[in-house]
């Protein structure tokens, strides 16, 4: 079983933590068209190599960063996610301007 | 004679208490399992592996932002590390489970409420909508069971059923592992009692009597038992 | 004599006992033996040398490796079939029979099938059998299961007790002979905390039972050293009699050891499995009595056994020279010594076996052994001499022997470093192996890293060690030198394969597979190892390919002109033995969670079922009265008033100055403009737009609000919840108080003037607390939250308390519903009721692809967010609607027949949907249900041509999916 380094925890057996896929900042739901907005919600890229990776520590439901190369199933490094997620996000409505 | 059906607040495993046995005194609002039989002999039995229900006992947490600030400002010692946890005054502990997160475990010493309904109080009392953020109470005595797993074998037997290294040497005095127990999501601190290796155990408290049965059923092997809250006092003394 | 007329005088016999014989029995007979003993070298030391029949052939096999590795010896035991005879110790309550024979052991009437075995060629399990159709089940099946196999399962054997635990340590060393012991002590002896995992009961590997110089003093004098400093080291954990039976990532071991599994985590580890000696092939190899060197030498030095009384050892290295020099100091005569290296180079142990005036028979090989009557034991060698090209030249000469010993070189323990992505080299010309490409944290010591020499393998297992001990970041002192191996040269002959004409040269002596199996096999078209090992099941037996693997290499590459190495061997997979499935069982852990209320249902008669991990009261009686009671629950509720534990639905704290904004986002319906004292329904689109979850938003204060979530789904609800707030960081505080909170609901006309009396702090009037509202009072003195919801479709009040507090609130709440005839339902009423209502259950009403407009939700959906998850994909489903919806249906008339959930909905033959909720209402008196059905075909009075279970169709008719009460009368009262 492999160990998972948890930025919370210490590294933990992988048994204890969920994986939610890659990272991927969602567009601007209102400034999308619909072709891109398909492709943000049922494609996945599959990258063979080094990917950002959502993951959970369950029992304490802490959600944090990996960045693991699919190739090798090496998991480089782990941090929290406020490291991407740094500010706060407000969505565009339909009728203001960008 | 004290029953557990005396008060409306009820521990989780109240009837599991009774089957073995338990002696019950009131404490607070609820019954406790006070011993067993014969609280001598379980103080020798909690030195080498005893089981306690402590879920009875007072305990609360604060989440959220500025929950720590607000504590501090209470008066209570929060460790600066996640995953730590500190001793108060009057023998509870401060438990850090997150940069924004903390247990409050009342001392089994105490007679009463304490320190976690003190803190509970002053947070109810302040008026809202606050001025500064100083996070969110918890309900932690409904949402999680508390046992005391204590004695030199705690850390084999926990090696049944629990993935981190608790062994004495690998897991220091007043650390925390957030994990899983039996499957079950669970907390453990570490907090010796008189010089005994002692964790308290905090789980789902719908899973609490299923988790009591894998403990003594883990427990069998190194002849551990049930003991009570007189014999848990008994280690505090040394 | 009780201890066996081929008992050896002390000091032979490490692991026995002479002071305490154990009796046994074998065969139905009873035979003496010492504690210590398997019962292989039990019945050794008593002249029995068959233990079982062979898998196809039913050939007679007795002791091959004495090590536990191979499938000759497995035997049968009461309840237990497959037992290693090599490594299970005798008791006196021990019974064990021999397995697939038909009659006796020793006269097999299936042994006939050995003279078909032309008849049974390579792969004959592909081709035969299947003409005519049908015929393998009908007629051939029963007849080839009844004669190849192994143990006979007993399916009245009790549960035996197995468990499982978590093992920590620095470093695990896997292996304790010569190379282990060192790199546990040098690890040991720079601080590392060591666990030292053996599969023998003792310590020492080859130490315990080999031969290393000619005087053969030098092993048992280095043992007891090593054993006797690994020992009084604190730092060194021994586990003897445990087998590690995997590699899997970032150093996991499984450890088995009895009944018990450890699952040990090792920072770091070396595999000191040594290396297993391999079978040479000739005719007749497999007779009881033809043996490995080293099953010989630990029938002597571990058990005191003698192997025989006249031996001829082939020796293809140095080492079957020990193995003669041994036997010949246990007082079996060696007649020869015949030895396939034309010319042996002289070492000191060549020397010493001419100078015992040994015959030694340089460039000759055993071409045959020569079997006794019914192939019971080996009577003689049939000796030919070698050509150039190591083929033996026809003709040659017999020489009697009871014992043929097989020492001909040694392939690497190589499976758990193969396991962990090692590659195997093999250099043919020398016959040595290397073993590359290891991950980290992984090393090697000792003849598995093709150390030969003693010297050698104690030297790179103290390098091993202090390179461990520096990995963990501990002092160790500078790495020894290790010595050149002077045995690596000769210490395997490349070729020890003497294919005979007549056949019966066992390859795998498991399946049966000769020399020609697996040349027919390349001849056939399979030239890849796993193709051949497919084909043929070369290495598929109990064995695993442990002594075939290298002599099917060998044969692959030679037939198809490329070298060991490029042919390989086949994957490495675990478990490296056989392991029972009680130890991988274990002891289950299986969560189950339990409402406070719990032993009340119990004590009130109630029928329970699962909900995911919780428990809940399906309905209250007997079985026998299932339907009665769930429809006298249900009138209940209609009529009256009953209560159900509600404790499991899910329950969320939101709390911050963006909580309306937070649930906004995450919820398809408005939440900025809600009152206080309010609750509204709360559904939840992914971000696909597809619905997977609903419940009530109750908002106590500006920045509160208590959210419901369904039993099922609030996990991962508030998981999601946390996942999205990590994007947004909104000022939001999300807490689960699932557990923390029990809730009953107390539904039915009369549910208020149950409720009131108990009720401090609230007025219950419907004026004063209406529909959707909701309040925090005191429910008989404790504290509460009550909210007017109608999931079943009458007025009702839930209330959630703290859950310890839950049983209290129970038995209050039933006692004073006593004077009104109140009475508890369970979910099975629950579902009839919100069917009546025509709510739906997410999960069971709606499925992956379930869009809000689909469940005519669309209500539910506000207009003016800028955003909400899954809003932007449900305008982009929109501009392709969906061609099925949800309705209601009803088949009339009381004797309609009940279709079943999953029932298809069907037009012109085709689907168009299914059956998702159905029931007979008791209310309603008519069959009731919701299904999806073709969206051009789903207006009110349409028709609905479901497929029952039994294939019957059955004509429904489309109605609005609100059964009873369409106005909300009810539950608004």
């Amino acid at each position: 079983m492999k160990i998972m380094p948890c930025p919370l925890n210490g590294p933990r057996n992988i048994s204890e933590f969920a994986c939610s896929g890659e990272v991927a900042e969602m567009p601007e739901p209102n400034r999308t068209g619909d072709e891109d907005w398909a492709d943000f919600i049922w494609m996945s890229n599959n990258t063979a190599g080094v990917v950002r990776e959502w993951w959970c520590h369950v029992p304490t439901n802490y959600w944090f960063i990996a960045e693991r190369d699919t190739v090798t199933d090496e998991i480089l490094k782990t941090y929290p996610a406020g490291k991407v997620f740094t500010a706060r996000r407000d969505f565009q409505g339909r009728d203001e301007g960008p | 004679m004290t029953a557990p059906g005396d008060f409306p607040r009820r521990s989780f495993v109240a009837r599991k208490l009774d089957e073995a046995g338990a002696g019950f005194g009131s404490l607070g609002d609820a019954a406790v399992a006070l011993d067993f039989g014969d609280s001598a002999a379980e103080a020798e039995t909690a030195r080498r592996l005893g089981l306690a229900d402590l879920s009875p006992l007072p305990r609360t947490g604060f989440k959220g932002a500025g929950a720590v600030e607000w504590l501090a400002g209470q008066g209570v010692e929060v460790p600066a590390e996640s995953n730590r946890a500190a001793r108060q005054s009057g023998g509870e502990l401060a438990a850090r489970l997150a940069p924004g997160e903390v247990l409050v475990l009342g001392a089994p010493e105490a007679e009463a409420d304490g320190l976690p309904a003190a803190l509970e109080a002053a947070w109810a009392a302040e008026p809202l909508p606050p001025g500064t953020p100083r996070g969110f109470p918890l309900p932690r005595r409904d949402s999680h069971a508390w046992f005391l797993v204590s004695g030199s074998e705690a850390a084999a037997m926990f090696a049944k059923l629990c993935g981190v290294d608790l062994r004495p040497d690998k897991f220091p005095n007043l650390s925390i592992a957030q994990t899983s127990v039996a499957r079950v999501s669970a907390i453990v601190v570490r907090d010796d009692r008189g010089g005994t290796l002692a964790y308290h155990l905090l789980t789902d408290s719908a899973s609490a009597e299923y988790l009591w049965d894998c403990l003594l059923d883990a427990m069998v092997e190194f002849e551990g038992r049930p003991v009570g809250l007189a014999a848990v006092r008994a280690l505090g003394d040394g | 004599m009780r201890a066996g007329s081929n008992r050896l005088p002390a000091p032979a016999g490490l692991l026995v006992d002479r002071e305490r014989p154990v009796s046994f029995a074998w065969e139905g007979a009873r035979y003496w033996g010492l504690a210590g003993d398997t019962l292989a070298s039990a019945l050794a030391a008593n002249g029995e040398w068959i233990l079982s029949r062979s898998f196809k052939y039913h050939r007679p096999r007795g002791v091959l490796t004495m090590a536990g590795q191979d499938a000759n010896t497995l035997v049968q035991l009461k309840g237990e079939p497959n037992v290693p005879a090599d490594r299970l110790p005798i008791s006196e309550d021990l019974e064990a029979w021999g397995q697939n024979y038909s009659g006796s052991l020793k006269r097999d009437r299936n042994a006939v099938l050995a003279r078909l075995s032309r008849f049974m060629p390579v792969g004959f399990y592909y081709r035969a059998f299947y003409r005519p159709r049908g015929i393998w089940q009908a007629f051939w099946e029963p007849i080839v299961r009844r004669s190849t196999g192994l143990g006979k399962v007993d399916r009245a054997t009790p549960h035996g007790h197995f468990d499982k635990a978590y093992g920590f340590c620095d470093l695990a060393v896997i292996g304790g002979g010569p190379a282990g012991l060192s790199t546990a002590l040098a690890a040991a002896g720079a601080g590392a905390e060591v666990l030292l995992v053996e599969e023998n009961p003792v310590l020492g590997g080859s130490l315990a039972y080999a031969r290393f110089d000619a005087e053969g003093t030098l092993a048992a004098a280095r043992r007891e050293a090593l054993v006797a400093e690994v020992e009084a080291d604190p730092k060194i954990e021994v586990m003897t009699g445990a087998v590690c039976n995997g590699w899997f990532a970032d150093n996991w071991l499984p450890v088995i050891r009895g009944n018990r599994l450890t699952k040990v985590r090792a920072k770091e580890v070396v595999l000191a499995t040594g290396s297993i000696e391999q079978p040479a092939i000739f005719r007749n190899n497999d007779l009881p009595g033809v043996m490995q060197g080293s099953a010989a030498q630990r029938l002597i030095r571990l058990y005191g056994v003698r192997p025989g009384r006249r031996a001829v050892v082939l020796a293809g290295d140095d080492d079957g020279y020990g193995v003669a020099l041994d036997l010949a100091e246990a007082g079996v005569e060696v007649a020869a010594v015949v030895d396939p290296r034309p010319e042996p180079a002289p070492s000191a142990l060549t020397e010493a076996v001419a100078g015992q005036g040994i015959e030694v028979l340089a460039g000759h090989c055993v071409a045959e052994a020569l079997a006794g009557p019914g192939n019971r034991h080996v009577r003689g060698a049939f000796v030919s001499r070698l050509d150039g090209q190591g083929g033996a030249v026809p003709g040659g000469s017999s020489i009697a022997c009871d014992l043929l010993c097989m020492s001909t070189g040694y392939m690497p323990t190589y499976q758990l470093a193969l396991q962990a992505g090692a590659k195997l080299g093999c250099d043919d010309a020398g016959a040595h192996f290397s073993i590359t490409g290891l991950p980290d944290h992984l090393r090697l010591a000792g003849s598995v890293a093709g150390a030969t020499d003693l010297e050698a393998a104690l030297a790179e297992g103290r390098r091993a060690g202090l390179r461990a001990a520096k990995a963990l970041g501990l002092k160790a002192g500078s790495e020894p030198e290790v010595p050149a191996d002077k045995g690596q040269a000769g210490a395997n002959h490349p070729w020890p394969i003497f294919p005979h004409a007549r056949g019966k040269d066992f390859v795998d002596f498991d399946e049966d597979l000769q020399v020609k199996d697996i040349v027919n096999a390349v001849a056939d078209g399979y030239c890849e190892i796993e193709l051949v090992k497919r084909f043929s099941t070369v290495g598929m037996g109990p064995s695993q390919g442990r002594h075939s693997a290298l002599a099917t290499a060998r044969l692959v590459a030679r037939a198809t002109g490329r070298s060991v190495a490029e042919t390989g061997v086949t994957a490495a997979r675990p478990p490296f033995t056989g392991e029972k499935l009680g130890v991988l069982a274990g002891r289950g852990f299986e969560p189950e969670r339990l409402t406070a209320m719990h032993h009340r249902h119990l004590e009130q008669g109630a029928q329970m079922m699962t909900a995911g991990l919780w428990w809940r009261p399906a309905y209250y009686g007997t079985k026998d009265r299932r339907e009665d009671c769930i429809r006298e629950e249900v009138l209940a509720v209609r009529r009256n008033v009953a209560m159900i534990d509600v404790s499991t639905l899910g329950g969320l704290e939101v709390r911050g100055p963006d909580a309306a904004e937070f649930l906004n986002r995450v919820y398809t319906f408005a939440y900025a403009k809600q009152p206080l004292g309010r609750s509204r329904y709360v559904l939840m689109t992914n971000d696909a737009g597809t619905v997977i979850d609903d419940g009530v938003a109750c908002r106590f204060r500006d920045g509160h609000f208590y959210v419901t979530a369904t039993t099922g789904g609030v996990d991962r609800v508030y998981r999601t919840m946390l996942w999205w707030n990590a994007q947004w960081r909104l000022d939001v505080d999300i807490a689960n108080v699932t557990a923390a909170t029990a809730g009953v609901n107390i539904a039915g006309p009369n549910a208020r003037a149950v409720l009131a009396p108990l009720v401090e702090g609230a007025d219950l009037s419907a004026e004063a607390f209406p529909y959707m509202g909701l309040r925090e009072a005191s429910v008989a003195g404790i504290p509460a939250r009550l909210l007017r919801v109608g999931f079943v479709g009458e007025l009702g009040y839930e209330v959630h308390v703290p859950a310890s507090f839950g049983e209290a609130l129970w038995d209050r709440l039933l006692e004073a519903g006593k004077p009104h005839g109140m009475t508890p339902f369970g979910v099975e009423a629950q579902r009839v009721l919100r069917l009546e209502k025509g709510h739906i259950i997410i999960g069971q009403d709606s499925d992956a692809m379930t869009t809000p407009d689909e469940v005519d939700m669309a209500w539910a959906i506000a207009k003016k967010k800028p955003f909400f998850v899954g809003g932007r994909s449900i305008e982009l489903r929109r501009r392709h609607p969906s061609k099925r919806k949800l309705v209601g249906f009803t088949l009339e008339g009381a004797d309609a027949p009940l279709p079943q959930e999953s029932n298809l909905v069907l037009r012109n033959g085709e689907m168009v949907g299914f059956v998702t909720s159905v029931t007979r209402s008791p209310t309603l008196e008519t069959v009731i249900g919701l299904a999806y059905t073709a969206a051009d075909e789903a207006e009110e009075g349409a028709p609905l041509r479901i497929k029952l279970t039994s294939g019957r169709m059955v004509e429904g008719r489309v109605v609005p999916p609100h059964f009873y009460d369409p106005d909300n009368q009810r539950q608004e009262m």
